[in-house]
């Protein structure tokens, strides 16, 4: 990804709209932009989402292969998650291998997924130490107006909670729903303007400085943290987020449960 | 191309698997300024295929090697989503893809007024999210109307379609089982205004009459797709 | 321009220019505008086998005989004398390289900066990333330009904040729309320079900076029922 030149006087804006109470776009703090989350959107995926946040838009998809256990583990099956951030999704994502930032943004994802144990590897081994299922998530920004982690997170859980194992295509049974038992959700703030907001836009994270994200499970169990770029914060500025986080993750896995007909 | 199968494609009333008969295009709709940071994008939905094009530029070309000095370079990537298709495709340019970008960039480049925009690049990036048959027709005819979207000059827009065989019968818009079992396939692309062709590609097997036949489907289903770019275009800058 | 060849004429009933151009209609890339001779070709319209033709996707706009396009959308091209915001992108001993939002960066010399930079020193006048009310002063073919900062109100920007808007707009303000933009102006409190590149430079209070800022989003949401010849 090219580093886009910063202006002065935009980060000179954005301190004072700070010491205003203010945000660029309008916003209080801690408000999110208009948030769109519909699943089944892709035919050809097993299961899929998509995220609308502001002018951010992502796509999830969740696709099946089947796999040999790894021999130190023949009783699970597998899980891979992949961010692509592809040049279609703004002017200054480049083709060719993927960037740092990507790789970054697909693994911050995974860890929340992974770790939170919403999937049960041992329900993905057909013959254990022959036969099981990788279950393949991959992330697609067509859009970057700011704060992918977030739409990825989102648009994630989403397509691996509509996920149908395909068994019968393989021939290795009927096809059944993927069991998700929990919905991790990340809650991404950015330090602007020397005050953390949450769900910054491309403006807000080019003229800001570091990003703290945070995924929380079911009961407030903390299950992934990332602190990315440069900057500096306080443990009074982490337990202030924190607490924020707690309540809107709770506002998103509502939603989620809402869109899922749960 | 799977050669001769045992499979019917073709009913007794002369209708298609999906109930379209020999000259009947799949649905089609086209979407404008689909994404909100890009100078110009459009999404194409064309039976199961949907597929979503931005453009960004004329900007500088970089690296400096790459610069024309009496013109503009195109560069265009097409490019599946790993979950397009039934099976996963590993992320990364292929030699398909790479060879899809090149034909699809020489037909744009013949409309292009690229001498307007000398040392400069446009970016046109082709996304494959949902694949059936006739990706590549899609993709040129999408690029078109997301190229027309950004303000790029043109002098007309390509409209991409392709015919063939199917149980020696000639048909139009190959769908997925029709491509996969068919005996030939005919991608053209054509300008609806001046009737001439910029992109053409053949594989499989025709006689002289089925050629023509399915030259003339291509021809007349380019004139009925025009109608539905130009309406979403128009109707794309009044709302 | 070579003449056409065509595939299938009798399959191709070509685009109905019977009734001539009409003014404000919106046109596609390739749609016949009919004969040359009656009218001229301007912005966005070629002329090829003495047919006019479009080339742009936009509003025609018909006026002393001549035809133009005013795009949908549109990258901004520099043209001499226009004021432009730009970010300094780079520098080397002499020479500014200023982004204007155009494909290709703009040069501002030492010698047409804004005050007397010595050799060598042109960060001190000017650092790399702060923004600046400048002129351009040529544009050569090949689209790169000259920018000045010698000039009335030519300055560097250090207060206030650049926000970016529709390129149309900026010809509604700077043209029928003058009375909106001085009542902009009255309500936030601020001095609003709109620049030719589409930046505007909005100056005064935050709250004044909010309340601009505000009314351009209206505005950018009205622009097309303005068009219509709707109230706003």
């Amino acid at each position: 990804m090219a580093i886009p030149m910063v202006s002065k006087l935009l980060r000179n804006h954005l301190h004072e709209l700070a010491l205003n109470d203010q945000r660029i776009d309008g916003r209080e703090q801690w408000e999110g932009r208009p948030l769109q989350l519909e699943v089944d959107v892709l035919e050809r995926a097993e299961g899929s989402a998509k995220v609308t946040m502001g002018d951010t838009i992502v796509y999830a998809g969740v696709k099946f292969q089947l796999m040999t256990p790894y021999p130190d583990r023949p009783n699970e099956g597998g899980l891979m998650c992949g961010a692509e951030v592809r040049p279609v999704a703004g002017r200054n994502w480049e083709p060719g291998p993927p960037s740092a930032e990507s790789i970054e943004l697909g693994r911050v994802v995974d860890r929340g997924i992974r770790e939170s144990g919403c999937i049960d590897v041992n329900s993905l081994c057909i013959i254990p130490g022959e036969k099981a299922w990788q279950v393949i998530l991959d992330l697609f920004a067509i859009s970057d107006d700011g704060n992918l982690f977030d739409a990825f997170a989102l648009a994630a859980i989403a397509a691996l909670k509509t996920a149908i194992v395909p068994c019968e295509k393989f021939e290795v049974g009927e096809d059944y729903p993927l069991n998700v038992s929990k919905i991790p959700i990340m809650c991404s703030y950015h330090k602007v303007g020397n005050r953390f907001v949450y769900d910054a836009n491309s403006q807000e994270e080019l003229g800001g400085d570091e990003r703290i994200h945070i995924t929380l499970g079911e009961e407030y169990h903390v299950h992934s943290l990332q602190k990315g770029l440069k900057g500096i914060f306080s443990a009074d500025e982490f337990a202030e987020i924190m607490e924020r986080a707690k309540i809107q993750s709770s506002e998103l896995r509502k939603l989620v449960n809402t869109v899922l007909g749960d | 191309m799977g050669g001769y199968g045992d499979i019917q494609m073709i009913d007794e009333n002369g209708l298609r698997v999906d109930g379209r008969n020999a000259t009947q295009v799949r649905p089609i709709t086209i979407e404008t300024g689909v994404i909100p940071v890009a100078d110009g994008s459009c999404r194409m939905t064309w039976g199961t295929n949907d597929v979503i094009v931005a453009v960004y530029g004329p900007m500088e070309a970089h690296p400096r090697k790459i610069q024309r000095q009496d013109r503009a370079v195109l560069d265009v990537r097409y490019n599946m989503a790993p979950f397009s298709t039934s099976d996963r495709i590993r992320p990364g340019f292929n030699r398909r893809s790479r060879e899809i970008s090149k034909v699809t960039a020489d037909a744009l480049e013949s409309v292009v007024l690229l001498e307007m925009y000398p040392r400069s690049k446009i970016r046109v990036e082709i996304e494959v999210l949902c694949a059936e048959a006739g990706t590549r027709c899609v993709g040129l005819t999408a690029a078109s109307v997301a190229l027309a979207d950004a303000g790029i000059p043109m002098t007309d827009m390509v409209v991409s379609v392709a015919s063939g065989k199917v149980n020696d019968v000639v048909v139009c818009d190959l769908n997925k089982e029709e491509d996969n079992y068919g005996e030939a396939d005919l991608p053209m692309g054509v300008l609806p205004n001046s009737g001439e062709l910029v992109f053409l590609q053949m594989d499989g097997d025709l006689s002289p009459e089925e050629f023509q036949t399915a030259w003339d489907y291509n021809i007349q289903a380019a004139y009925d797709i025009h109608k539905i770019m130009v309406d979403a275009l128009k109707t794309g800058g009044a709302n | 321009m070579k003449s056409r060849l065509v595939a299938r004429p009798d399959n191709m009933s070509g685009n109905s220019s019977a009734d001539g151009p009409q003014d404000s209609q919106i046109v596609v890339p390739g749609e016949n505008l009919g004969k040359s001779g009656e009218y001229e070709a301007g912005h966005g319209v070629v002329i090829t086998n003495d047919t006019l033709l479009a080339t742009k996707n936009g509003k025609l706009i018909i006026k002393n005989n001549v035809l133009t396009i005013e795009p949908i959308h549109t990258t901004y091209f520099p043209r001499p004398s226009d004021l432009v915001i730009g970010y300094v992108e780079g520098c080397t001993n002499n020479i500014w390289f200023i982004d204007i939002g155009a494909p290709f960066n703009a040069i501002l010399p030492m010698s047409l900066g804004p005050s007397k930079a010595s050799f060598g020193s042109t960060r001190q006048v000017l650092d790399i990333g702060e923004s600046i009310l400048c002129r351009v002063q040529e544009v050569e073919e090949t689209h790169s330009s000259v920018v000045t900062m010698k000039g009335m109100g030519l300055r560097k920007i250090n207060t206030g904040s650049v926000d970016e808007i529709d390129p149309h707009l900026v010809s509604y303000l700077s043209g029928n729309g003058k009375d909106l933009l001085r009542e902009m102006k009255e309500n936030s409190d601020c001095r609003i320079i709109i620049a030719d590149n589409g930046r505007v430079w909005v100056d005064g209070e935050v709250s004044g900076i909010i309340n601009a800022r505000n009314q351009f989003k209206d505005l950018t949401q009205n622009y097309r029922l303005i068009e219509d010849g709707g109230n706003i």
